[in-house]
């Protein structure tokens, strides 16, 4: 409903075999905020559920509210580890100085502007007039407005998705391995884990930095963090943040 | 909402029970006796799997509740409200209606007991009777915990599913022997099991909505009578077409086909209203709910340019007498379709449109335009000035009073 293109982008991108996978596209004169800056985390959507035998994934309210706790602290410290100043707005009436409405439509234009970039970065839809060209997408004077009104330099959209598998998902994945041994081989998808981050610059209002996070793994038992520990939040975070390159032209110059 | 598939839409789509279905098959009908609610007043859940639908639903709802589609007039709102919490049994305070700006026959209602209308709804709708008909229908899906039973109605058979699928697979390979078409099978019959446990739940929403119109001392026959209306429509939609309605029957359909649903419908009304004696209609206290905003209602139906329906759609209402506003909407419903002869069709709906007492300025518009058009210069002039009169600030009167200097 909020974010289809991106999470069904990142979704089709699994690899049979277990993996984590990450991939990251910025502004060509993009530059990771260092030093003494401030971000602005909007309304972080954060969901973590079980994977039933059937393959569904039943919604944990328990899991997800553990989870959402430990991504944002790990997401405070991971910034304060760069030198920013992190404030997080958990609901559209937490942002000071903004009415609610504003935020919701902030809000919606990015998850526009997002489901745009999934579909033309991540799912093939190259636009041949913007290729080599980094991503070049902005939420134009009302990002601009909203960094004026509260002072951040920074927003970042957060989506993240846990998914952990029930006691008989795992059966079935190891009936889907054991079968190989007389001839049929199926094996089965377990948990995983999908997340992306959208950086945006609040003095420009420009989309600058994106990065999808992906997860997953066939192996019954086997799953690549769990973002319902403090240690499986801080990887996530890690992984999702941690790398943030430069630019292509900031890159080049450096050369 | 969207058109990908995400976990979150999926569950949006088995989780919002939908009353626009349109198609389905028999099932033994329900008494609405049998119904009680399963849940009481302040109800919150305490399982984990429903605790995790909650849980997601409370972000969708504040997501509706911020949407700019929503009718944001607070009287309107609140006679809505009124309406569901008289209808709503044990969950009457519990319960949020929301109003969507939305042309189409549709409500729904999430696990969380929030419920958006469409404004479609209250365009078809001829009495107070036959809204709350509609509304106690979804009261009844939260009353019934509809949504989490549909979901592990839909978690068990995947499950058993899976493991037959797998227990075939690797057994029959260990045996020797192929097992795959008995799968193949197997699939079909889970997905014909789930669709018919959704129209079993529809048909319990049903019958406990006619019992909660009933306790609420609404006439109950105002529910098959909103079915009635709806087949008709679907069917006079195709004629206009040229088309053939759809059959209204599937074994792939998660509502009871309307034909059957209404035939149950018709007894069990009959049941419960024995039981109460009392039938009322509200037709007075519904106009003036939604009076001022019937125009625009039926403006966006007409525009949406599917004569059949929109035609039926005023017939229907005209059946508690003709106004200037119903008639003015036929002609234009005429005028839109733009076929051979419709041009006269509209101008006689506009001319007749005008000599009711509450003919709407628009309605004065047009029909001075048909007369110009026709050569009959004077007579439009007076009626584009009458216009004028009547809606000196309307947008387009320095256009009109463009033609009026010519």
């Amino acid at each position: 409903m909020r974010k289809p293109l991106i999470v069904a982008a990142t979704a089709t991108s699994l690899l049979l075999a277990g993996c984590v996978q990450t991939r990251q596209v910025a502004d060509v004169e993009f530059q990771p905020p260092q030093g003494n800056y401030s971000l602005i985390v909007m309304r972080p959507d954060v969901q973590v559920g079980s994977v039933t035998a059937g393959g569904l994934v039943e919604p944990r309210a328990e899991w997800t509210e553990q989870a959402r706790g430990h991504l944002l602290q790990a997401l405070r410290d991971q910034q304060s580890g760069r030198g920013g100043r992190t404030m997080v707005a958990a609901t559209r009436e937490s942002v000071p100085g903004v009415d609610p409405k504003t935020v919701a439509d902030l809000e919606r234009l990015h998850n526009a502007v997002g489901n745009s970039i999934a579909l033309h970065k991540y799912m093939g839809a190259d636009l041949p007039t913007k290729r080599r060209q980094g991503i070049d997408w902005t939420l134009g004077e009302d990002a601009v407005k909203l960094g004026r009104a509260t002072g951040m330099d920074y927003a970042l959209f957060l989506y993240a998705q846990d998914s952990i598998a029930s006691t008989g998902r795992v059966a079935l994945q190891v009936l889907g391995i054991a079968g190989c041994f007389v001839g049929f081989c199926a094996p089965q998808g377990g948990g995983g884990q999908t997340a992306y981050a959208s950086l945006v610059d609040l003095r420009t209002g420009n989309v600058v930095w994106f990065n999808v996070l992906q997860t997953g793994s066939q192996l019954p038992g086997l799953a690549f963090g769990d973002i319902r520990t403090p240690e499986g939040s801080a990887q996530m975070v890690e992984r999702l943040l941690g790398r943030m390159r430069a630019g292509r032209n900031v890159r080049n110059r450096a050369r | 909402m969207s058109d990908i598939l995400t976990r979150r839409s999926l569950l949006g789509g088995l989780g919002c029970a939908c009353c626009a279905g349109i198609v389905g098959t028999a099932e033994a009908r329900i008494p609405p006796a049998s119904m009680t609610p399963l849940i009481q007043a302040g109800y919150r859940p305490t399982e984990t799997d429903e605790k995790g639908l909650w849980q997601q639903y409370e972000r969708v709802e504040q997501e509706i509740a911020g949407s700019n589609l929503l009718i944001q007039d607070p009287a309107l709102i609140s006679y809505l409200g009124g309406l569901t919490e008289r209808v709503g049994g044990p969950a009457a305070k519990d319960l949020r209606i929301y109003l969507a700006q939305i042309p189409e026959f549709n409500a729904f209602i999430a696990p969380t007991g929030f419920m958006v209308v469409f404004s479609g709804l209250l365009t078809r709708m001829r009495d107070e009777a036959q809204l709350s008909g509609v509304i106690a229908h979804e009261a009844g899906h939260f009353l019934r915990r509809h949504h989490v039973r549909g979901w592990r109605d839909l978690r068990r058979k995947s499950d058993v599913l899976s493991f037959a699928a797998m227990g075939a697979g690797v057994g029959g390979a260990a045996a020797g022997a192929y097992l795959g078409d008995a799968v193949r099978l197997a699939h079909m019959g889970t997905i014909l099991s789930l669709f018919a446990y959704s129209r079993q739940l529809e048909a319990e929403a049903d019958a406990m909505g006619l019992k909660l119109m009933a306790q609420s001392g609404y006439d109950p026959a105002a529910m098959p009578e909103t079915w009635q209306q709806l087949i008709e429509e679907v069917e006079a939609s195709a004629r206009m077409r040229k088309k053939r309605p759809r059959r209204g029957y599937s074994l792939f359909a998660t509502h009871p086909a309307p034909a059957e649903r209404m035939t149950d419908l018709r007894v069990s009304a009959q049941e419960v209203k024995a039981g109460t004696g009392r039938d009322e209609r509200g037709r007075d206290r519904y106009l003036k709910a939604i009076g001022a905003h019937r125009p625009r209602f039926l403006d966006d139906q007409v525009k949406l340019n599917d004569p059949g329906a929109s035609l039926y759609i005023v017939q229907n209402l005209a059946k508690d007498g003709w106004n200037g506003l119903l008639r003015y909407q036929e002609a234009e419903i005429w005028r839109l379709r733009g076929e051979k002869g419709d041009d006269v069709r509209a101008a006689q709906g506009y001319a007749a449109a005008v000599t009711l007492p509450d003919a709407p300025p628009e309605a004065w518009r047009a029909h001075g335009y048909a007369l110009l058009k026709s050569g009959q210069g004077e007579q439009g002039k007076a009626a584009l000035g009458r216009y004028l009169a009547m809606a000196p600030q309307a947008k387009d009167a320095s256009m009109v009073r463009y033609s009026l200097a010519q």
